[in-house]
């Protein structure tokens, strides 16, 4: 299946080399693969993270399907 | 002691003070609000002789606390018919703290409207005001030169100045403070204050504390241990350590487009298809290839570093920021992608001392109309020098988003209390659509930003999409931003303190050091709560009710892509937020 993943502020240079694509990239995973699965993937940092699935809140435990867009950040505020 | 400076600007004359014995815990808002409800009748013109002008540093102000240098101003105002507290950072709330002055209120109104004048108060507490007739209609950058070349070379001193938005009465008018560098592009921006300022004939107030060192403490061990505390938590979580000062407000771009909740071309879509171009991490790299500064405080004391200079391509300074209120309401909510034109816009309000969120929105509401396209960047520039320069839209945008609006025949205007929303959409941020609807501020984010535990998982997790919470989570945060905006702190300290219980006792234990009386952490609280009860109060005597505490109505009935949503916190569960107000009001005896 096809997911795209957009990392963003400190992460945004963690994406695999070799996918190409600026902040976003569209990644071939296989069925069943859960966000966690993406953050082994990609070796993110281990610190809190804000993730978004299709622009909603989503559990690291959760599982992608096809044509999803996955939107990792690391803690981030303003105002 | 500290004590309040009385300018009465009806005989030019400044009075020194005692602050009152029920006012010894009242600095900031605190402070800016008790004067405006004890001294301002509820029903007066705000632009008349009877309202009057407060700016008050926190109660830790000029002293060495992280992040506590905000300056509060408040008066009745122009825009919103209710009571304001307009916070900025800068350098006069330490400027101020450091002479011993609680608060300068400035009454009255001169006999000549004509007439301009300059206050002026040195490191001693002497004081003069000055015709400055010359500088009538100058931008704040060139009174800020002025300034400069009448002080000594060796001065060391803060300016409060309004522009000619200000001097013409314009409800989105606001007031300029200097930052370290001297620059006038810290703004007490929201609800026309620039126009009570205005209204007194006041061009500029120049602080002074050449020489002065920072205010004593009752315990000084104390406070510096307790100092210490807060400062490491301000360090050690990660948003005020790490991403506010890598990216600055405008990282918050991105996450909130992609969150569904950045308002997009006057509220009719919640992402934007230009967030990348105008991101923080796009801003961040652009500043950095031009030379310009992207790590700085806003105020002296500053440890979360979150503001920045940005540069034109040869390099030369344009304007602070944008902060992230600016990128969205001159970028998504106009449909501009360009931070250059963006950072133009900026610096341009800036300059005239016009309110960037006010305006930004206006001028949304003002291409919704048709007469100007979506993503015009240029013509939004000539849109906006129209105030003074004439054409259209021509004076109304400096009166803000609703008076567009009306002007020109547009049914979506995103305002309440008459004041323009800020960049969160309350349909897929429902939390910040309740202080929105409620706060005695209208339509202001920083009032209770929820926000933080809606969309970036700060201080809990309340799901922004359902309305369940939202009511509670608004009214706590509106409560201990009060408090906040009381004792001086920036409210960026309130990430570190909603996840870290050290740092609001740290708060707790400096705010005990330095004044030598016992606080507790419920005082703290109480505080708050006294702090919205002179503000709702106020407001109910100026007439306001009910139904000024609601969200336009196309806010539930028209859905917000991408998640179709519409606003679903109700009303009844809205008018409990205030709850607390007749008990504590009873407890203050005022009621």
């Amino acid at each position: 299946m096809d997911v795209d993943i957009a990392l963003f502020a400190s992460l945004s240079d963690l994406h695999m080399p070799g996918v190409p694509g600026g902040r976003t990239r569209t990644y071939s995973l296989a069925d069943g693969t859960t966000i966690a699965d993406v953050i082994g993937m990609l070796d993110l940092p281990d610190q809190p993270r804000i993730i978004f699935v299709d622009g909603r809140h989503a559990e690291e435990s959760a599982e992608l399907l096809d044509g999803q867009r996955l939107a990792i950040f690391p803690p981030v505020a303003g105002g | 002691m500290k004590y309040l400076l009385r300018v009465d600007m009806s005989n030019l004359t400044v009075t020194k003070e005692d602050v009152p014995e029920a006012w010894v815990r009242y600095g900031g808002r605190a402070l800016t609000s008790a004067v405006v409800f004890k001294e301002v009748p509820p029903t007066a013109d705000p632009l008349g002789p009877d309202n009057v002008l407060v700016f008050a540093p926190g109660t830790l102000g000029g002293t060495t606390t992280p992040n506590g240098g905000r300056l509060s101003v408040g008066a009745k105002s122009p825009l919103t018919g209710g009571i304001k507290e307009s916070n900025s950072g800068g350098q006069a709330a330490h400027a101020l703290g450091r002479i011993g002055i609680a608060g300068v209120i400035v009454t009255g109104k001169p006999a000549d409207s004509d007439a301009l004048y300059m206050l002026t108060i040195e490191a001693d507490g002497s004081t003069k005001i000055d015709r400055v007739d010359q500088w009538k209609g100058a931008g704040n950058y060139a009174v800020a030169d002025a300034i400069k070349g009448m002080r000594p070379a060796d001065d060391r001193y803060a300016t409060i100045t309004n522009g000619p938005a200000g001097e013409a009465g314009m409800k989105a008018a606001g007031i300029a403070i200097s930052d370290m560098k001297g620059y006038p592009n810290r703004f007490a921006g929201r609800g026309g204050l620039g126009a009570v300022m205005g209204s007194k004939g006041l061009k500029a107030i120049v602080i002074s504390d050449k020489g002065l060192s920072y205010t004593e403490h009752a315990d000084k061990e104390a406070f510096n241990a307790a100092m210490r505390r807060f400062s490491s938590a301000l360090k050690e979580h990660p948003v005020s350590g790490q991403g506010l000062p890598t990216y600055g407000t405008n990282i918050l771009t991105n996450i909130l487009s992609e969150a569904g909740g950045l308002p997009t071309r006057n509220f009719s879509t919640g992402s934007f298809e230009g967030a990348e171009a105008t991101s923080g991490e796009r801003q961040r790299e652009v500043t950095l290839e031009r030379g310009g500064n992207v790590q700085h405080g806003c105020h002296t004391g500053c440890v979360i570093q979150c503001s920045r200079y940005w540069v034109d391509k040869d390099g030369h300074y344009k304007t602070k920021g944008p902060e992230y209120e600016t990128v969205w309401s001159f970028g998504a909510d106009c449909g501009i992608d360009d931070l250059d034109d963006i950072a133009e816009l900026d610096r341009t309000c800036g300059d005239m001392g016009i309110d960037t969120i006010e305006t930004g929105a206006a001028m949304a509401v003002y291409m919704d109309s048709g007469k100007l396209a979506f993503g015009d960047g240029k013509g939004a520039l000539v849109a906006l020098k129209s105030i003074f320069a004439g054409g259209e839209p021509g004076r109304v945008l400096g009166d803000g988003a609703e008076a567009v609006g009306k002007a020109f025949g547009v049914s979506r205007i995103p305002v309440v209390k008459h004041q323009a929303l800020p960049a969160y959409d309350p349909r897929s941020v429902m939390g910040i659509g309740v202080t929105y609807a409620t706060s005695t501020m209208g339509a202001d984010h920083t009032a209770g930003y929820a926000v933080a535990t809606n969309i970036l998982k700060v201080g809990g997790d309340v799901d922004p999409l359902k309305p369940e919470g939202q009511v509670e989570l608004s009214r706590n945060l509106q409560i201990a931003t009060a408090m906040l905006d009381s004792l001086g702190f920036c409210i960026f300290v309130a990430f570190p303190v909603l996840d870290i219980p050290d740092a609001f006792t740290a708060i707790h234990d400096m705010a005990e050091a330095h004044t030598g009386q016992p606080w507790d952490v419920d005082g703290l609280m109480q505080l708050g709560k006294e702090v919205l009860v002179f503000e709702r109060l106020f407001n109910e005597r100026a007439g306001m009710t009910a139904d000024d505490d609601r969200l336009p109505e196309f806010f539930k009935t028209d859905e917000l892509p991408p998640h179709n949503i519409v606003f679903e916190v109700t009303d009844a569960e809205m008018d409990t937020l205030y709850d607390f107000v007749p008990e504590t009001a009873k407890g203050m005896g005022i009621s």
